[in-house]
């Protein structure tokens, strides 16, 4: 018994030849055959890619959105329908406003979130211009430093941070809390903003200048409009950051005005509360800073890579 | 209208790099000069200096016969037009002509839209005017960086190589644009640029730097007819000028012969002098001799010879060549132009590459001539080359300046 010589990768794509038609050789002059068979590959090959990034994709999009969907579906039960994971109700969300004061924590937050912010921007970007664009002795060293900042981790400053607040009476204030954020956030902001505005060409502050204008205004007038992504790059990343921190807010924020995030962890500890009116808690939490990067996403992406490329 | 002057300003960085030394250079009212050089001549430093964009390290700049070291940018009333236009990409092309005017100084409102408006005709910019600089081409970018030059009416224009992001076509007729603009307004301007050809084009003076010394400072046609060193000769004119390392000896009794060191040949006398290199002799005619005495004291010593590709031509397409200007080379290159021809022959002389040359063919040692596209001479070919020797240029190897008086 022999075995049928199996087809080639070539002639399984060939169509039959017609009965008496001369079948034209593989790569002879006017065979179509391997240039249609390259082509197909080429093809099948990007298809192919595309989906595998499209299934990766999915994939990707739904461990990031579970969380999400997770929160929202347990918030709207009780304990009970929580631990048989069947049923809802509303009893979840009734159990956190009548456990936490959550339209008070939620105005604290953006407090404290909204005064860092402006302190950070005001701050990152004047310095920053000043960095990027005006020459001055000893700047590359401060810059230096200043990246140097980025790298401290709150954790081994915070005993510091505590004791220079309390000598300057600003423990369980607004203010503490607010300047130990600005104070944390700054350095990055500064070193993102410097980097903009290196990307803004010379020539540019240079016009203005000759067009009679000072470098303050210059700043204000030319600089500032133009680095509207980076300040919008910051602005998220900040409010990010600064909205889930439980650290600095726990140690520096009265009992009164605590941030929503320090709400969570004091509901989180109790003993008697379920996982329903956190899971709500936490949904309420979550909204802001998601609102925020959708109105600043088209921003983001272009601060985000900035420095990438022409 | 203004009168800007350079005395003696250097300019040197933290580094210690020597960008312009010792500058002297003075700009009439409504005069265009071109400042031109190769890259890192210091010409750009020079303008940003008058601009005052880059502080003086020493010297004085004056505009209209008062200082200005010490001003501010935004006080010297000089309006710059930059590479990259530096147009306010935020801004409209309306906003971006009135900017200067908003801020500068209080300008009625009326006023900018009448100056806007009328820069923007004589630009061609109107329909353009709500427009954003993204939205424009090259072109019309260069002609807004233009335009916000103008409406504020200064008392100079700086423009900083302002044509060399654009096209070749779109940069000759931009060219002739801003030559247009510039005569019309009669402001004084100073323009940078390494282009030779705008150089000449544009420029009522050119004034050449090259490591931050001024080289010369003429009219166009007087800088190629005279350039006053070996820098100058090898940067105005495209092709550049031959340049050959040769040596100025005694004529011998006739032309074409081996030479007469000890000779009596006078200059200017029918055994006057004769220019060798390799195996190739030049009889040096009396005119050239007269109008140029210090010729003398090159008796027997080397030289460095010029001739530009233009007084090279096909001795075959003469009627009288005189055979003592005629030499004979081998082809190496035929290059069609359309207008003409260049032939690139082998010299058999080094040729001479001081930095000035600016040709890097000293192992390929050629001559390049600029001839009528009649000639039939081809790769390959021995050619007979006619040189117009009235039009020869003789340079001192040493200190590379032109043998004149």
């Amino acid at each position: 018994m022999t075995a049928a010589p199996a087809p080639s990768a070539h002639s399984a794509h060939s169509a039959p030849s017609a009965p008496g038609s001369v079948p034209s050789a593989p790569g002879s002059p006017g065979s179509p055959g391997p240039a249609v068979s390259r082509w197909q590959s080429a093809r099948f090959r990007r298809r192919v890619f595309a989906i595998v990034i499209f299934a990766a994709m999915v994939v990707i999009a739904i461990v990031m959105l579970y969380p999400f969907w997770y929160m929202g579906d347990n918030s709207f039960r009780n304990q009970g329908q929580f631990d048989q994971q069947s049923g809802h109700s509303l009893a979840g969300w009734t159990q956190l406003f009548q456990t936490l004061p959550v339209v008070q924590e939620l105005v604290s937050s953006t407090i404290v979130c909204a005064a860092a912010i402006a302190i950070i921007l005001l701050v990152a970007t004047t310095a920053g211009f000043a960095f990027a664009k005006l020459r001055y002795r000893g700047s590359g060293l401060v810059f230096l430093l200043i990246i140097a900042a980025m790298m401290v981790p709150l954790q081994s400053i915070i005993i510091p941070e505590y004791v220079n607040l309390a000598r300057f009476n600003l423990m369980s204030s607004y203010t503490g809390a607010i300047l130990v954020y600005a104070a944390l956030g700054a350095p990055f902001a500064t070193f993102l903003m410097a980097t903009y505005y290196r990307g803004i060409s010379d020539e540019l502050i240079e016009a203005a200048v000759m067009d009679g204008l000072s470098y303050e205004r210059t700043f204000l007038r030319i600089a500032l409009p133009l680095s509207l992504p980076a300040i919008a790059t910051v602005t998220v990343l900040q409010f990010i950051q600064i909205w889930d921190d439980l650290l600095v807010g726990y140690l520096f924020l009265p009992t009164n005005d605590r941030t929503i995030t320090v709400g969570l962890a004091v509901l989180s500890s109790g003993r008697t509360t379920g996982i329903p009116p956190l899971m709500a808690g936490s949904l309420v939490s979550a909204i802001p800073a998601i609102i925020v990067y959708l109105i600043f996403q088209r921003y983001l992406i272009r601060g985000l890579t900035l420095g990438m490329g022409k | 209208m203004s009168r800007i002057v350079l005395d003696a300003v250097s300019k040197q960085f933290p580094g210690g790099a020597t960008a312009v030394s010792s500058l002297d250079l003075e700009v009439s009212d409504g005069e265009l000069l071109v400042l031109v050089g190769p890259s890192g001549c210091g010409k750009t430093t020079a303008l940003r200096m008058v601009a005052g964009l880059e502080e003086v390290s020493s010297g004085t700049i004056y505009i209209d016969d008062r200082p200005v070291n010490d001003m501010e940018p935004r006080h010297r009333d000089i309006a710059m037009v930059f590479q990259g236009y530096a147009l306010y990409p935020h801004l409209s092309v309306y906003d971006n002509m009135a900017f200067s005017l908003k801020y500068r100084r209080a300008v009625p409102k009326a006023e900018v839209k009448k100056r806007v408006s009328e820069a923007a005709r004589i630009l061609e910019l109107e329909p353009l005017l709500d427009r954003k600089p993204r939205q424009l081409s090259g072109g019309q970018r260069q002609r807004v960086a233009m335009g916000r030059a103008i409406v504020r009416q200064p008392r100079a224009f700086l423009m900083d190589e302002p044509l060399s992001n654009l096209d070749a076509k779109l940069r000759v007729q931009m060219r002739a644009e801003i030559a247009q603009l510039q005569r019309s307004l009669g402001t004084t301007t100073i323009y940078v640029t390494h282009d030779q050809t705008e150089a000449m084009t544009l420029g009522s003076r050119v004034a050449v730097l090259n490591h931050g010394v001024l080289q010369q400072v003429a009219a166009p046609q007087e800088m190629y007819r005279n350039p006053a060193n070996l820098f100058v000769a090898g940067f105005i004119g495209s092709p550049p000028m031959n340049l050959i390392d040769a040596r100025l000896e005694r004529g011998s009794s006739g032309p074409g012969g081996s030479g007469d060191p000890g000779g009596s040949g006078d200059p200017g006398g029918p055994d006057g002098p004769q220019v060798v290199f390799g195996h190739h002799r030049l009889g040096v005619p009396a005119q050239v001799t007269a109008e140029r005495p210090g010729l003398a004291r090159y008796l027997g010593r080397n030289i460095v010879l010029g001739v530009r590709p233009e007084h090279l031509s096909d001795a075959a397409l003469m009627r009288d060549a005189d055979a003592a200007s005629v030499i004979e080379l081998p082809v190496r290159l035929r290059e069609e132009l359309g207008s003409d021809v260049q032939i690139h022959c082998g010299i058999g002389a080094m040729v001479h590459h001081g930095e000035a040359a600016l040709q890097d063919v000293t192992s390929l040692a050629t001559l390049v001539a600029r001839m009528d596209p009649q000639t039939a001479l081809a790769e390959g070919q021995q050619a007979r080359v006619h040189v117009e020797t009235t039009r020869l240029h003789f340079f001192d190897p040493e200190t590379g300046a032109s043998i004149r008086g």
